[in-house]
């Protein structure tokens, strides 16, 4: 089981809120994952943050099983953006190969960022200036000295939009 | 008689049509999801197998040529192209915005095609019945809301607005333009593909085509340096 480490409120003003998640295996990351994605509504953009194999495919397989999406999800280093159909769409970016933000107006991000479905979007600390400042921040860290599989996965939201999510994470966690 | 086939999906709306000098012959227009990769090419197939006819017996196809949906234009101008290649005729690519105005056949006033370009911003022109043409006003932009408020201030008339802007920006532009601005009805506000068809036999006839090979719709987007200034000093990125 993935633990629930700890929830801050920053700043009220700012609507800021950050949540840590300890998880010891891809499956803990998963089940975070999954959570988050159950709770997603239209519009959000949920930015995905680590270094190679820090495990954020893995929750990103989570995210849209969350969504109710059945098909295999693989990372879109290639063709930038895969589109999945689950309760509401779901974008699934990866900016890695992105070399300059004009290359993702090109491919008509904005039709995505303010579309009909969650935007997850693998490497977005690559093309930050161009999301949305109102977002769902993710970031997984590895420690070794923990352990081969041991991650902090650390949550972060901005915008009065998210405010409901980390008391919606919480209500699922309980659940579970 | 000249028969054309027509696309538009530079917007929400998948619209197909063939249409000649007198009339339309068919059209089926969806404004449900953004699903044209999808049903695009049934669309075709249905309106064509209702009409009795194939992809050789239309004179040219005729798509949308932008600006608008990044993807529903290069969804549009792919299959058009490939149309165009396999049925060897030619492509007359229309301007989104003309085809809008030209909803508005004989108004009065000023027409202004606005489609939401995202982040507060618009696609548009501004036109005019002069006679028996459209005439332009204002060139193609991708300028914001109030930029373009500021310039249709300065008609002194009644502006027709339509386009899928209105449904983001209706309130503002009230607030804005008060009772000068009106409102296609739903009937007229979005693209047809019957429009695009009209502006394309007009092509036709002028023997006006584009190179199928190398057509690219154009996208309008804001210049770059402007970009940075908005992310500067609006906080609109």
């Amino acid at each position: 089981m993935p633990v629930l480490l700890s929830i801050w409120n920053l700043s009220i003003r700012k609507a800021v809120m950050i949540m840590e998640f300890l998880s010891n295996s891809p499956e803990d990351t998963e089940d975070i994952g999954r959570i988050l994605g159950s709770i997603a509504q239209r519009g959000y953009i949920v930015c995905l943050e680590g270094e190679l194999g820090a495990g954020k495919t893995q929750f990103a397989k989570g995210f849209a099983k969350g969504l109710g999406i059945n098909e295999h999800i693989t990372s879109p280093t290639f063709t930038i953006i895969n589109e999945y159909n689950g309760r509401i769409p779901l974008y699934h970016f990866d900016a890695y190969r992105i070399n300059d933000v004009e290359e993702m107006y090109e491919i008509g991000c904005d039709e995505y960022f303010f579309g009909e479905g969650v935007c997850l979007i693998e490497w977005a600390n690559l093309i930050e200036d161009i999301i949305p400042k109102e977002n769902i921040k993710i970031s997984i860290s590895k420690d070794m000295e923990q352990g081969v599989y041991f991650r902090k996965i650390t949550l972060e939201t901005s915008g009065e939009k998210y405010e409901p999510v980390c008391r919606k994470i919480i209500e699922k966690w309980d659940i579970a | 008689m000249t028969k054309v086939l027509a696309l538009d999906t530079s917007s929400a709306v998948a619209s197909v049509a063939v249409v000649d000098n007198t009339k339309i012959l068919g059209e089926i227009t969806y404004n449900y999801k953004r699903q044209h990769s999808t049903i695009l090419i049934p669309m075709i197939d249905r309106i064509l197998s209702f009409l009795d006819i194939t992809v050789k017996d239309v004179d040219c196809i005729a798509c949308s040529s932008g600006p608008g949906s990044f993807t529903g234009l290069r969804i549009g101008a792919a299959t058009a192209k490939g149309l165009c290649h396999g049925a060897d005729k030619p492509l007359i690519g229309i301007p989104t915005l003309d085809s809008l105005a030209f909803n508005m056949a004989y108004a009065n006033g000023i027409i202004c095609p606005i489609i939401d370009a995202l982040r507060g911003n618009v696609y548009t022109a501004v036109y005019r019945w002069e006679k028996d043409w459209l005439k332009k006003q204002e060139d193609y932009m991708a300028i914001s809301l109030e930029d373009l408020m500021a310039k249709l201030k300065l008609y002194d008339e009644d502006v027709i607005l339509l386009g899928d802007g209105i449904f983001a920006y209706r309130e503002k532009i009230v607030e804005m333009l008060g009772s000068r601005a009106k409102f296609a009805p739903v009937s007229m506000n979005m693209g047809r593909a019957s429009s695009i068809a009209a502006l394309a036999i007009k092509r036709y006839e002028k023997g006006s085509f584009d190179d199928y090979m190398s057509f690219v719709p154009f996208y309008l987007r804001k210049p770059q340096a402007e970009r940075e200034y908005d992310k500067a000093h609006r906080g609109l990125v």
